[in-house]
């Protein structure tokens, strides 16, 4: 199981891992009750600062995917975000769905498309 | 069988771990260049082609450099037998490890400035999500059983020691036996990014590695350990001398320990074969750090702790 961070990707560093950690939550590679390593141990691996990692983290605890316990470190709380609406979680899909249509794509490809992605999702869970 | 005087007892104990370096050291430094396949010349990525051209320059040089530094170093001790020098001993292990570690890292780093002067930077670069703990690395009973020895060796020298010790051995051994806890801690806490391709094998080539250094450092360190514990029993317990059994009983421990010692070394084929087509950590650089040579504290940790061993057997005079 691993994080990977690019940087040629557009969103920020700390953005990239709390999304990757989210991404092996949803596929269920990540599960409740399991422990992130340490903050140092991430930012050693990554050679990036300590900072980074700890905002990332700090935003994995905001919207509810870990817990941070004194001693035991970053804890997978849930696989459900907490104080989260149905319209604020849509967002990001509206997003995706404008981007797509503005890109020209056709609704039934965009579906094949959704349809692919998630099978693909399941699948990388499916295979650990 | 008569016991072995303390004497003869070095004299074992040298031989070993000579003919050791000599079989299996030599060897190892030839082939070291080309362990991670023709891709690369000591870690660094190459054309291909080019061991059929300028490679084999560079793989000359480098042989020439090993005979001469192994040349050296048993010039150095045939002039120790043949004039009976044996009190310069440790200096000619000290000696022959400095010389050969120097220049082995000189030439590796002179060979990645000459030959990737632009070591490649991966715009990404991935780290794994499971957590290493101290207590997943280090048998914490163990350590406590090599504290524990230390103690009593040291608690029966001070305090039934005979008076005819010389200290300069016991003082020397534990500084190189306790001076590697840190150097172990050091090792699992250092870490390297591992590339976006191939993630899983650099990865579990890179735990292996570790458990590998720590599994030599262990082997190393009970190596040292038992000739401390040794010279406790005999200079604090007056019949330890008259029984020339202990004497060899200690033969071999040691020589078992030696044996183990060499096949933790061996052992480290399973590593080469492991590496080969995989890039060395530390090869490259990511966008977030530059490429290293060494782990970071490691050059720190090695340079106090053995120059403290150095010095302490140069000067030091119990």
């Amino acid at each position: 199981m691993f994080l990977t961070v690019d940087a040629r990707d557009k969103h920020p560093i700390y953005q990239q891992i709390a999304d990757g950690v989210k991404a092996l939550i949803a596929r269920g590679e990540l599960r409740e009750g399991m422990t992130l390593p340490s903050v140092r141990q991430v930012a050693g691996d990554l050679g990036v600062n300590l900072n980074t990692i700890a905002v990332a983290y700090r935003q994995l605890q905001d919207e509810g995917f870990v817990t941070v316990r004194h001693g035991a470190g970053a804890v997978i709380s849930s696989r459900r975000p907490r104080a989260v609406t149905e319209t604020e979680l849509y967002k990001p899909l509206r997003t995706a769905l404008t981007q797509l249509i503005l890109a020209g794509f056709t609704d039934r490809e965009i579906l094949a498309a959704t349809r692919e992605q998630l099978a693909l999702l399941h699948q990388k869970g499916d295979s650990r | 069988m008569s016991a072995p005087t303390e004497f003869e007892l070095d004299i074992i104990c040298i031989t070993l771990v000579v003919l050791f370096y000599a079989l299996y050291g030599f060897r190892q430094h030839w082939n070291f260049p080309l362990r991670r396949g023709p891709d690369y010349f000591f870690g660094v990525q190459v054309p291909p082609g080019f061991y059929q051209g300028s490679g084999t320059r560079w793989l000359r040089s480098y042989h020439i450099l090993v005979i001469a530094l192994f040349g050296i170093v048993a010039m150095a001790l045939a002039a120790i037998v043949f004039t009976g020098r044996w009190d310069v001993l440790p200096l000619w292990f000290g000696g022959t490890a400095i010389l050969i570690t120097t220049a082995m890292v000189i030439f590796v780093a002179w060979t990645r400035h000459k030959l990737a002067a632009n070591p490649p930077v991966l715009p990404s670069v991935a780290a794994p999500l499971e957590s290493r703990r101290l207590g997943d690395y280090i048998s914490w009973p163990v350590e406590a059983l090599v504290a524990g020895i230390v103690a009593a060796s040291w608690l029966l020298l001070l305090f039934r020691g005979d008076a005819r010790e010389d200290w300069r051995n016991p003082v020397t051994t534990t500084w190189v036996v306790l001076g590697l806890f840190p150097g172990k801690i050091l090792l699992i806490r250092n870490s390297f990014p591992l590339p976006p391709e191939r993630t899983e094998e650099h990865y579990r080539l890179s735990e292996a590695s570790r458990r590998w250094s720590l599994r030599y450092m262990d082997a190393f360190r009970w190596v040292v350990l038992a000739p401390l514990a040794f010279y406790a029993l005999k200079h604090s317990w007056a019949p330890a001398l008259e029984y020339g059994w202990l004497s060899w009983a200690f033969v071999a421990i040691f020589t078992g320990l030696c044996l183990w010692l060499i096949y933790v070394l061996i052992d480290q084929r399973r590593l080469t074969a492991m590496s080969r087509g995989l890039r060395p950590a530390g090869s490259w650089a990511t966008p977030f750090r530059p490429a290293r040579l060494l782990l970071s504290g490691g050059l720190t940790w090695f340079g106090i702790w053995f120059s403290g061993l150095i010095l302490l057997l140069i000067f030091f005079r119990g």
